[in-house]
């Protein structure tokens, strides 16, 4: 993705400030909207019936195609793009016509209907107040549901201005009567109506249309004609499973509970009308048919996936994403307008998995994101470093270690690393780096390497894994987190021969490699009895828990290894949470609330939240056994704008993504930060510290040490 | 049921009146329409009866009516919305043009959501007539400039619910 135009939206200052306002208040209205209702549940039914709709697809589309065409509709199944644009022009011309009425419909975006026609002599009139904004501008949506929210006012008023050769001001009530009124002459002599559907009923050959302003219903009215552009995808069986997406659409997609109008409409209604049913495929059916990547045509097209990104909050749809925009725009463009199209936009995720949490039909978007990557064409440089360095531990670890030479003199006071050279300085301006440690952990470890604390055999052995980043960076987080443990009764062991978890690989599309690192690891701790593996970095924990599984699913020998390991994987906070209680680990007499020093905010890591659904041990463990308050800022568990190489390749991104984490923690007026990631620590901490703020960040096993220490 | 829906749909927007008489809600109607003839979709009979002496809009002078009046299958509680039965598209064309729109609706056909409306639905859709089902909820709305909600785009802007108790 072209820096320029990164850079261009991030300094788009009423662009930042809608996304921002409409990122804080679309929670709120999505939560209200849903009170009463188990949205899990009702997901859950979603993308069952939706994942066993694509399986039959081809079955589901002909049986659409009777009962439709019973109903006296035409029904025409156009594989491309180039075949739906000439088979609408057809259908006008038999009409003698050459203006087209349009309601919002994102598959004519998908085939650039417009241009097609216009090229052909009809003139196309887009009714959707937002999409006539987008289509007076010349430009292309930036949300599904809401295509101008990148616009302004005053932008809007000059663009009615120049169409209505009236002078419009910045109002918007105004403004709104200005397209009533300019459009209304383009409903009344539309010859033929162009419309999309949210959903088609295999049963009954009925569509379903979903507006607010009313368009949609005299597109599909006023103009004998009228034409509907569908998705095939969009097929269900019967109006029982409609009635599952017009529940949650609305909901999901803007927080209304159900908007204005929802039509069903079956057949051409009224003598001498026509009603032609035009069906997209461009690619679906081979998706469809994907082992991998069928799950992204489950997608109802709400748009919450681009509403919770913090990527899209800072850059908005003409950056995430092609036609179809947010993560699943990222997932459907190489499949709908080919894989060139998405290289670039692919790496713009930075895998928080938010979108996840929000889907309506329950999709891995994520997971697809980090899968395409795999699918397309790698660059050149990524070779040597995960073709061979990756692989062979000391080689990796060796490269570290000169690191830390090579970074000697660019360490500030306070060892900190301030100014980087070259290239690396401006991108990482807003923030302070650590300094890769001297000594590893693992060198630490090796050094001493049993502890004089020798307690009963009984107790329960932890192999400790430490990740790369805490290993080399944070060592003394490694010890906090051993010494912990071990004082709440845990035989700890560090396994010398483990080696990065594979999801710098994995997040680079190097299956392979990942695959080779995971084999690597679940070897090394495999190789003794233990109860427990701890590790004291969401992302390795999620990687070994849940992805080498994923990895090695094909794999003969290690599909079961695999699977013994994530059994017992852990997260440092899980661990420590079962000792509450237990020995020395009595539940901390508490300080005042309010008490300098006491109190902490919580920012909850993507990972560990989302990977791997902890949330609840890490508070109690800071109450617990850190003796500390929780303060709980606003959007405790959004992305901190780190994701690891991330925040090299996209610093402009990243540091905009951390300014609005540090306005949320700033705001709570505590002192300390606690994580449980190291990832987290070393990206907020570099931020408060380059900001002058005196906010510290420490790792829950930091401060339990601490106290266990007192 | 009925204070439900009255409450969801006053929260989009829409003027709920409640009547135990059909000539009171018919009076009320009339007060809208003021000296303008209305429009009209389909209305059951003992309602259109209420309305003899009434001049309706030609299909020709849709476009400019000021009210157009209805009867509505049924209602949601939950979300405050109208199943209205659209499929002649002239009637159709009176419900979404006019900036009022005046809706009957008896209040034992009040559901609670929009699951339970899906027995009427299959009903019109898998008869072997064509069909036009549309649920209706608040007036035409809109917020596509800069997310500021605006009443009336391209619909009615006004939209009231009569709804009929004394059965
Ligand atoms: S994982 Fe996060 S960054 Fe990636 S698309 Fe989803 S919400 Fe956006
Ligand atoms: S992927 Fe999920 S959240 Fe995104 S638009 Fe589709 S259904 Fe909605």
């Amino acid at each position: 993705m072209g820096k320029a135009i990164i850079n261009k939206k991030i300094n788009d200052t009423f662009l930042r400030r809608a996304l921002k306002n409409f990122a804080a208040a679309y929670p709120v209205a999505r939560a209200k909207a849903f009170e009463g209702i188990d949205f899990e549940a009702l997901r859950g039914r979603i993308s069952d019936f939706k994942q066993a709709g694509l399986k039959g697809l081809p079955e589901l589309v002909s049986r659409f195609k009777t009962q439709a065409e019973q109903t006296g509709a035409k029904v025409y199944v156009c594989s491309s793009p180039e075949e739906a644009n000439r088979t609408i022009l057809e259908i006008i011309r038999s009409k003698g016509a050459d203006f087209l009425v349009k309601s919002k419909a994102m598959t004519s975006e998908e085939i650039e209907l417009n241009p097609y026609l216009e090229k052909n002599g009809i003139r196309c009139l887009e009714t959707d107040l937002g999409e006539w904004i987008i289509q007076l501008a010349g430009e292309r949506p930036s949300h599904m549901v809401m295509p101008a929210i990148h616009k302004n006012k005053e932008e809007v008023a000059e663009l009615f201005s120049k169409e209505t050769g009236h002078d419009c001001p910045p109002d918007i009530p105004f403004l709104v009567r200005t397209a009533r009124e300019a459009l209304r002459g383009g409903f009344l002599t539309g010859q033929v109506g162009l419309s999309g559907a949210n959903v088609a009923m295999a049963d009954s050959g009925a569509i379903g249309i979903i507006t607010n302003e009313g368009n949609g219903r005299l597109v599909t009215t006023l103009p004998d004609t009228h034409i509907a552009l569908i998705g095939v995808e969009k097929i269900v069986p019967s109006l029982k499973e409609a009635l599952d997406v017009i529940e949650v659409l609305p909901k999901n997609a803007t927080g209304q509970k159900i908007t204005s109008y929802v039509s069903f409409i079956k057949g051409p209604t009224g003598a001498g009308r026509e009603l032609h049913i035009v069906l997209l495929d461009n690619g679906r059916l081979k998706l469809a048919a994907d082992p991998d990547f069928s799950e992204a045509l489950k997608c109802v097209k709400c748009g919450a996936c681009a509403n919770v990104c913090p990527i899209y909050e800072i850059v908005g749809g003409h950056v995430f994403g092609h036609i179809y925009v947010g993560g699943i725009g990222l997932v459907l463009t190489p499949f709908f307008h080919g894989f060139d199209k998405a290289e670039e936009i692919l790496k713009l995720c930075i895998g928080c998995k938010k979108c996840n949490e929000a889907c309506a039909s329950k999709i891995d978007i994520e997971g697809l994101i980090v899968d395409l990557r795999d699918r397309i064409r790698k660059p050149m440089g990524q070779k040597f470093l995960f073709g061979t360095m990756m692989k062979n531990r000391k080689l990796f670890h060796a490269a570290l270690r000169t690191a830390y030479l090579a970074q000697k003199p660019f360490q500030g006071e306070g060892g900190r690393i301030r100014h980087l050279p070259l290239i690396l300085n401006r991108e990482t301006a807003n923030r302070s780096l650590p300094p890769i440690a001297e000594k590893p952990f693992r060198d630490l470890v090796a050094e001493r390497p049993a502890t004089s604390d020798q307690r009963p055999a009984t107790r329960e052995k932890v192999l400790f894994y430490t990740g790369c980043l805490a290993d080399f960076v944070y060592p003394e987080m490694c010890r906090d987190a051993k010494e912990s443990l071990e004082k709440l009764g845990y035989e700890v062991v560090f396994p010398q021969e483990q080696t990065c978890c594979g999801i710098p690989a994995r997040y680079s599309g190097e299956m392979d490699v990942a695959r080779d690192m995971a084999r690597i690891n679940t070897d090394v701790l495999l190789a003794q009895e233990a109860d427990y593996v701890a590790t004291i970095c969401p992302t390795c924990t999620m990687s070994l828990k849940h992805d080498f599984q994923k990895l090695l699913e094909g794999d003969d020998v290690y599909r079961e290894k695999s699977l013994r390991l994530a059994a017992k994987v852990f997260n440092y906070s899980e661990l420590a949470a079962r000792k509450i209680g237990f020995g020395s680990a009595q539940p901390t007499a508490r300080s005042l609330s309010g008490v300098e020093g006491n109190v902490v905010t919580y920012h909850d890591a993507c990972h560990l939240k989302r990977g791997c659904g902890v949330y609840e041990e890490p508070r109690k463990v800071l109450r617990e056994l850190a003796g500390v308050e929780i303060a709980e800022m606003t959007d405790c568990d959004k992305c901190c704008g780190f994701g690891g190489s991330y925040s090299i390749k996209y610093p402009e991104i990243s540091q905009e993504v951390l300014k609005n984490k540090m306005e949320n923690i700033k705001a709570t007026g505590v002192s300390t930060v606690a994580v449980d990631c190291p990832g987290c620590k070393l990206q907020i901490e570099g931020g408060l510290e380059a900001a002058g703020t005196g906010i510290t960040v420490e790792h829950s096993a930091t401060l339990v040490a601490r106290k266990l220490r007192q | 049921m009925i204070d439900l829906f009255q409450e969801s749909a006053e929260a989009v927007g829409t003027v709920v009146k409640r009547f135990v008489s059909t000539a009171d809600a018919v009076s009320y109607v009339k007060g809208l329409a003021g000296d303008a003839s209305p429009s009209a979709s389909y209305l059951p009979p003992e309602i259109a009866g209420a309305f003899a002496g009434t001049v309706f809009a030609a299909p020709a002078e849709l476009a400019d009516t000021r009210l157009c009046i209805s009867f509505a299958q049924a209602g949601i509680a939950r979300t405050g919305s109208l199943l209205l039965e659209l499929a002649n598209p002239e009637q159709r064309s009176a419900t979404a043009l006019p900036l009022i729109h005046a809706v009957f609706l008896r209040g034992s056909s009040i559901v609670s959501d929009l699951y339970a409306l899906g027995e009427i639905l299959t009903r019109g859709l898998t008869s072997a007539k064509t069909a036009y089902l549309s649920i209706t909820t608040g007036p035409s709305r809109t917020a596509d400039i800069e997310r500021v909600l605006t009443i009336g785009v391209h619909g009615p802007k006004e939209l009231h619910v009569l709804v009929l108790e004394g059965e």
